[in-house]
């Protein structure tokens, strides 16, 4: 894999075995039965390949590979382009279209409203889409709770946070609805979009975005984020990759510590322990500093939970058609996007086979194939029972 | 017993008898090798159940599965790192585990934005275009035409870590730090297609784009894509796994996890960013300032202390025994040279010993031999150096600069609290 000829391997197997020898008449050498190559401790002669000029590409043997010439592949079409070079970017709009804020909040209620919650206030673990007036939230950003961890912290949703809309509309259309994505046309994408800027408050070019607003293409390309201004290092214009590369030549900019060349670095007494024996809440025990603990047992709800036993598993269990129900299914079926337990009658009519049959190939626009789980056709029919009959 | 007197006895046995006999005798020896007494070990002194009775033929496993005593060696969820369902969510790597610095690919962490994808290999399309010469699209077996390089890197989250910039909240070292893996990955790269390809000049960024559920998506400069980026379709000798991106995903070596976009679909040259939802709804990392630092990328100079740990805890071992102290080390921004140990939480360091291969970008194992005091209580700190120059800061250091609410990056020294009994705790050491 990597270039280490046969020199370099010997002097390697010399500056071991030399080490070796130090060590076994050192007697202030660790007790570790270490040595040393390259000037490094290793256990077992370890061997190390460096970074060389900030580099890893310098083992790259196969110079050959760096020749043009290869061909492979074909042109992509314009219709196959067009239909892939879709992103939506500050410099690059969104299609042509619009939609209302009142659309948007049918659509809302009816595809998002299970996840995110009335208003987008977020809920059961997925994100909170509006907390209120962006603007206001956007003073919140110098929130932090390290000296006070009572204080409020700082808010980041979509309104207060983002740095461009660009992203937003972008999102719905490829992401959104999590479970259905891509199924969104431009005009429901225009109208999802007025409906989150409506319910964080905006205003675009002195127009606030009320219950009657109409978003297009125009009004798009001129909303500016509160936050647009909150991030660093720079990323536009000809010299954006210069500024990034200084940001990150700074370990201040980024909370990394540089050990500058050549310095030792701290072996003993690195903490000043008066310093950080004066806090109020200091809890120190024997030598050590301030010990910040877990609060009661901390987040344990692992999953499987947490064993390192090595004894003969429990039988398989039978599968249980209500927890894979709730695992897979109840995030639509129990909420407006599917089906719930009371409404089957309808689609009971034409014999459980076809509905079986629906739930295993999918419908069109609606239950996608066997709900994107991984069931056997048996399992998946035990959890349809469970669903329509078994609540 | 005397001898005259079994030799007499056994002139005499009929043939018959003999039979008898010696069915009476293979009854026990059986089960036992030899008589044994209270001392014997009984897994010595039986024959074990497996050594008498044929094994499985070796047709029994057409792609092999780990002993069923190994069924506790598994990814683990919590609700906590959920979006609402188990889609958008990580599975994280169980460490305390792990030997060596490759993670089998069954144990490999992982982390999804919309669940993962089953992509029919003969749908697969990766199309390259944008500020391009020359715009492609290719098939699976085209891509891998280009002339292909094998390397061993650790892929991270991020977010490995990131729950406890306030104070610990895991007691366990496959939740505080299993957001990684390693693995040794082959494909091609990026830098040997676009010499066929011809960039242009004024190409700085790219797009990369996964054909998932998320469509996720992010913006790479063009720095990286021209240094170690590569595309790759194997891990650990066969193809990626699904939760990794089969058949293809998108490896930028020591980088956040989330920018090797998986079930990879397209690469898109431009000179301007993307601004992709997951550069601005999430990893970024917001200072005290107020501002957010955007485009955070490599994962810096990191470590755990893996042996012990709250999994495996010392309450088994006795006074004087020479134990070994493991752990890991890596580093996204290149080779870890040194890994340092303190038994006081970071007061005093003592050089820890580097094992086996030490490459770039990759997992590097540790060790230290420790003889053990009955009933000591210690704070086993680790600290990494790499040689791009940089340390692990202690906890104050780096939050003075980032303060609590950044989420992600953090690589501050970790700290496991040994008992007196032997127990293991995670704490945090301030500084």
């Amino acid at each position: 894999m990597f270039k280490l000829d046969r020199k370099s391997l010997l002097s390697l197997s010399l500056v071991a075995t030399a080490a070796i020898a130090f060590t076994a008449c050192n007697s202030d050498a660790e007790p570790t039965g270490s040595m040393t190559v390259n000037g490094k401790a290793t256990i077992d002669g370890a061997a190390t390949y460096p970074v060389v000029n900030g580099k890893t590409s310098d083992y790259y043997v196969n110079e050959s590979a760096h020749k043009p010439g290869k061909n492979y592949g074909r042109i992509p079409t314009a219709n196959e382009l067009k239909a892939w070079n879709t992103d939506v970017t500050p410099s690059k709009l969104p299609p042509m279209g619009s939609g209302s804020v009142e659309d948007g909040e049918e659509l809302y209620e009816a595809q998002c409203l299970s996840c995110h919650g009335d208003f987008g206030s977020g809920g059961g673990g997925y994100p909170a889409l509006s907390k209120g007036n962006a603007v206001d939230l956007q003073k919140t950003l110098t929130n932090n709770r390290w000296k006070d961890p009572e204080a409020d912290g700082p808010t980041r949703v979509f309104g207060s946070y983002w740095p461009v809309a660009s992203t937003l509309w972008w999102y719905i259309r490829d992401g959104m609805p999590h479970p259905l994505t891509k199924s969104l046309s431009v005009d429901e994408t225009y109208a999802l979009t007025a409906y989150v800027l409506n319910i964080n408050e905006f205003v675009i070019d002195g127009v606030e975005v009320d219950d009657e607003y109409v978003l297009d293409q125009e009004k798009f390309s001129k909303i500016v984020m509160p936050n647009v201004d909150g991030f660093e290092p720079n990323i536009k214009g000809p010299n954006a990759l210069e500024d990034v590369r200084a940001y990150y030549a700074n370990a201040k900019n980024f909370g990394g510590l540089n050990l500058n060349q050549g310095a030792e670095r701290c072996m003993t007494n690195c903490i000043d322990k008066d310093a950080t024996q004066e806090a109020a809440s200091a809890s120190v025990v024997g030598e050590v500093p301030r010990v910040r603990r877990i609060i009661g047992v901390g987040i344990s709800d692992f999953l499987p939970p947490m064993s390192t036993v090595r004894d003969l598993p429990a039988e398989d269990v039978a599968f249980d058609a209500k927890a894979a129900y709730e695992n897979v299914c109840a995030m639509c079926h129990s909420s407006f996007l599917a089906p719930g337990s009371s409404d089957w009658d309808a689609y009971t009519g034409k014999g459980m086979d076809k509905v079986y049959e629906n739930g295993i190939n999918g419908t069109e626009g609606g239950m996608p194939p066997m709900g994107t789980s991984s069931f056997s056709k048996a399992e998946f029919k035990s959890v349809v029972d469970y669903l329509v009959n078994g609540k | 017993m005397d001898k005259n007197i079994i030799d007499n006895a056994q002139d005499v046995v009929s043939r018959r008898d003999f039979f008898k006999r010696a069915a009476t005798i293979s009854a026990v020896t059986a089960s036992t090798v030899l008589l044994a007494d209270g001392a014997d070990d009984p897994a010595i002194m039986h024959h074990v159940p497996w050594g008498q009775k044929l094994g499985d033929p070796v047709t029994a496993n057409r792609y092999g599965v780990p002993s069923k005593y190994e069924h506790n060696n598994l990814r683990r969820n919590t609700k906590l790192l959920a979006s609402g369902n188990f889609q958008a969510s990580i599975a994280v790597c169980p460490i305390h585990e792990s030997m060596g610095i490759i993670t089998p690919n069954g144990l490999f962490f992982s982390r999804s934005h919309g669940g993962t994808a089953h992509v029919n290999p003969h749908e697969f399309r990766l199309m390259l275009h944008g500020l391009l010469e020359k715009e492609i699209v290719l098939t699976l077996d085209e891509l891998k035409k280009y002339p292909s390089v094998t390397r061993t890197h650790f892929i991270e989250c991020p977010a490995n870590g990131g729950q406890e910039w306030r104070r610990p909240q895991f007691n366990s070292v496959q939740f505080a730090k299993g957001f990684m893996s390693c693995a040794e990955w082959t494909g091609v790269y990026i830098k040997d297609i676009l010499a066929d390809l011809g960039l242009k000049s004024e190409a700085l960024w790219m797009l990369a784009e996964g054909s998932d559920n998320s469509e996720m998506g992010r913006t790479v400069p063009i720095d990286k894509v021209l240094d170690d980026a590569m595309i790759v379709w194997g891990q650990n000798g066969e193809a990626l796994r699904p939760e990794q991106g089969y058949p293809v995903r998108l490896l930028l070596p020591g980088w956040e996890g989330n920018l090797c976009v998986k079930w990879l679909k397209r690469l898109k040259f431009a000179k301007d960013p993307f601004y992709a939802k997951e550069e601005t709804s999430r990893y970024t990392d917001l200072k005290p300032t107020g501002k957010a630092i955007q485009h955070f990328y490599a994962n810096e100079v990191n470590s755990t202390v893996v042996s012990p740990s709250p999994e495996k805890p010392w309450t088994h071992l006795n006074d004087g025994d020479i134990i070994e102290i493991e752990g890991l080390a890596w580093s996204g921004m290149g080779t870890i040279t040194d890994v340092d140990l303190s038994f006081d939480g970071g007061i005093n360091y003592v050089k820890a010993n580097l094992k086996g291969l030490v490459l770039p970008k990759c997992w590097t194992r540790w060790s230290y031999m420790h003889t053990y005091k009955k009933g000591e209580q210690l704070f086993l700190t680790s600290r990494a150096i790499d040689d791009a120059g940089y340390i692990q800061p202690t906890v104050d250091q780096e939050v003075g600069i980032m303060g609590v609410e950044a989420i992600y990056h953090r690589n501050a020294v970790e700290t496991w609290e040994v008992t007196k009994t032997g127990e293991v705790n995670h704490v945090q050491i301030r500084s």
